[in-house]
């Protein structure tokens, strides 16, 4: 269960890198699997490294790597002869900087309202957790069924403001969602 | 005993010219800097004549009496200038003459006359060669300037008459700048040269630069080898060149073919040598020039010929005759060279000096490398950018330009930036694959943005991420509370199983 799914709940793996011309990478380093791009988990094999030296490997072309520059958070890298400038920013910093969605009202539709009255069995994930688009959050007992409440887009969970057994009317807020899509 | 051969030249076209000389069963000698005391070339040498010039003002390669008395001292028979440096300095020739050294070239006179532009064109004029609308000679001043530029059509160049590397030139679009332009070219020409002799002539805006190879012996046997392209420039430094061009019919190619023998004829000439045609939008061309060395491009003509200049080079010096005919020169497939210049493209090709940690070249049987370095050396600031010459061969000019991509794509380098990824992006831009590029393409073409690619881009993006992100958990593991856990197991593995 949830093996498909490509973020693996640790949100300190999830970075920004953007470039000076706004183009933006989100990159997720799993801890055991290969890395997520954009939400793709992409087949890149690491070669080799030695100082500020990286030899990759995709799509059956080799890609070498330098580190140029480094000032604080901007890098700029070398690869196959020519350079790219990113600024970096951990997952967390880049949502308090509210870069993620820039009208801040996109945030509230991301959240998780109760679709109905019941009963939380079950919450699966923990504040701060990521969450993929359709990966289940909680579980909601209505009518003697049991609900499984699914997150609407790939995000970053936000504040948790029910517990296991608490008893909910519809609409009221479950849980707090910050999209990760860009 | 075998013959000495000394090269006054340093980087790849020493190590080229060492080739032949072993081919021939010659002793290779070479110079060595002050400069660059752990050249490349120096290795592939017989033997190594120190030339301790780290305090004069010009590196050995320009100091034509100090090459004179070493290559005396040490009892060299020839010596082969290469290209640059004293190559087309027709008093170095002199002086090896008088020295009894043999100067592998044409002779000092013929250095000379092609050497001073109003002469060459003079003698190209006698040839029936066609040039461009100018004026015959030096022009007397600004108001027959005038006069001339009225007849043949603005915009006209001004040009300095002993002038070389765009200094003493001038473009001039209409009357009323002609005497500004006239005044600066003269001043520039003055302090540069010695001489503020201009000429003046037709100004092609968009033009082609073609080239063809001329072989000739000591006995008046001419032939030429077809020509080359090369107007993929910038600031008139050549960056690329093919062999044959898609520019000229065969009838068209046969006939500047022949006329560059004729003029080669006509003149004597003897020794390789490279006659320079510019050709117009409409198709026309016009001499432009001789070249009277060995040129940096020459592989692209060896590769569809398969005729080995340097090696000719060498025996016609030694009085051999030239046992090709013209009807032996085939031409096959088409090659293509890249320049590998220590020059930043991102940048205004700003030159790169430092440390090449690391090179690695393509390898393929279609693939001829030529280099002056090798991992460890270094770029200085004393000599030219240019470090290697990738040249490829393909059966078409599209396989050329598909095979030498590849080859590009396979060529790295760590530690300086290179022309390199600029090739890559011209071998990809539809105006030279179409074959249509002229000498103004990189002004009018060219954009840093048209050298980045959307794989290098994420790759880059995956690098700075790595980068930053060991650091950053190395901090949130670094906490009291915190986990001690590795940054990736993807990353982890590569750094344990290495």
């Amino acid at each position: 269960m949830g093996t498909s799914y490509v973020y693996k709940r640790d949100a300190s793996r999830l970075f920004i890198a953007m470039r000076e011309n706004g183009k933006r990478y989100k990159i997720y380093l799993p801890k055991e699997s290969k890395p997520v791009i954009d939400n793709v988990e992409q087949d890149i094999n690491f070669i080799e490294q030695s100082d500020f030296q990286y030899l990759f490997e995709w799509k059956g072309k080799r890609y070498n790597c330098e580190l140029v520059s480094r000032d604080q958070n901007k890098s700029t890298v070398k690869v196959n002869g020519v350079e790219y400038k990113f600024s970096l920013e951990s997952l967390f910093s880049y949502v308090r900087h509210g870069m993620i969605d820039k009208d801040g009202k996109q945030i509230d539709e991301n959240n998780i309202l109760s679709p109905m009255p019941g009963k939380i069995v079950d919450i699966f994930l923990a504040e701060g957790d990521l969450v993929n688009e359709g990966e289940p959050i909680l579980s909601l007992e209505a009518m003697k069924m049991q609900n499984e409440i699914t997150a609407g887009c790939n995000g970053v969970i936000g504040k948790i403001h029910v517990v296991a057994g608490q008893t909910v009317m519809k609409d009221d807020l479950l849980v707090e969602v910050t999209s990760i899509d860009v | 005993m075998n013959k000495r051969l000394l090269i006054a030249n340093r980087s790849e076209i020493a190590i080229r010219i060492i080739r032949s000389a072993h081919k021939l069963g010659l002793t290779a000698v070479v110079l060595m800097s002050d400069k660059e005391p752990d050249a490349l070339y120096l290795q592939y040498a017989d033997e190594i004549i120190e030339a301790k010039d780290a305090y004069n003002d010009k590196p050995i390669f320009l100091d034509a009496e100090k090459i004179v008395q070493l290559a005396i001292e040490n009892n060299i028979d020839m010596i082969h200038p290469g290209y640059g440096f004293l190559s087309e300095n027709p008093d170095f020739a002199a002086l090896c003459e008088t020295n009894g050294l043999n100067f592998i070239g044409p002779s000092p006179e013929l250095i000379l006359n092609m050497g001073i532009k109003t002469i060459a064109k003079k003698m190209a004029i006698e040839a029936g060669l066609p040039l461009l609308p100018g004026s015959k000679g030096a022009v007397a001043d600004a108001q027959q300037a005038i006069e001339i530029a009225k007849e043949i059509g603005y915009p006209v160049l001004l040009k300095a008459s002993a002038g070389g590397g765009g200094r003493g030139m001038r473009i001039v679009e209409k009357a009323d700048t002609m005497e500004r332009n006239f005044k600066s070219a003269f001043d520039e020409a003055v302090t540069a040269f010695g001489n503020g002799d201009l000429f003046i002539e037709k100004y092609l805006v968009n033009p082609k630069h073609l080239e063809f190879q001329i072989l000739g012996d000591k006995f008046g046997n001419v032939i030429q080898l077809g020509e080359r392209e090369c107007s993929l420039q910038r600031k008139h430094q050549k960056l690329m060149e093919e062999a044959p061009s898609a520019s000229i019919t065969p009838e068209k190619r046969a006939e500047m073919g022949e006329m560059a023998v004729k003029f080669a004829k006509s003149i004597g000439y003897f020794s390789v040598g490279t006659i320079e045609y510019i050709l117009d939008e409409d198709g026309t061309y016009y001499f432009m020039e001789m070249n009277t060395r060995i040129q940096v491009e020459h592989p692209v003509t060896e590769m569809v010929t398969g005729i080995d200049l340097v090696d000719w080079q060498i025996r016609i010096a030694m009085g051999e005759k030239l046992t090709i005919k013209q009807s032996d020169v085939k031409t096959a497939g088409w090659a293509i060279e890249c320049r590998v210049n220590t020059e930043d493209p991102q940048n205004r090709f700003s030159p790169q000096t430092g440390f090449i940690e690391k090179i690695r070249f393509p390898q393929n049987a279609n693939v001829r490398i030529e280099t002056g370095v090798h991992n460890g050396s270094v770029v200085t600031p004393y000599f030219d950018s240019m470090i290697a010459k990738i040249i490829v061969q393909g059966a078409t000019r599209q396989d050329a330009i598909d095979k030498t991509l590849e080859a590009l794509n396979d060529f790295s380098l760590v530690g300086l930036k290179t022309t390199v990824p600029f090739c890559k992006a011209v071998l990809q831009d539809p105006e030279f694959v179409s074959g249509r590029y002229t000498t103004s393409w990189v002004t009018r073409i060219f954009k840093p943005e048209m050298l980045e690619h959307p794989d290098d881009e994420l790759i880059g993006a995956l690098a700075a991420t790595i980068i930053y992100a060991t650091e950053y958990l190395q901090i949130a593991s670094d906490a009291p509370a915190s986990r001690n856990e590795s940054l990736n197991v993807w990353v982890l593995n590569k750094r344990i199983n290495k």
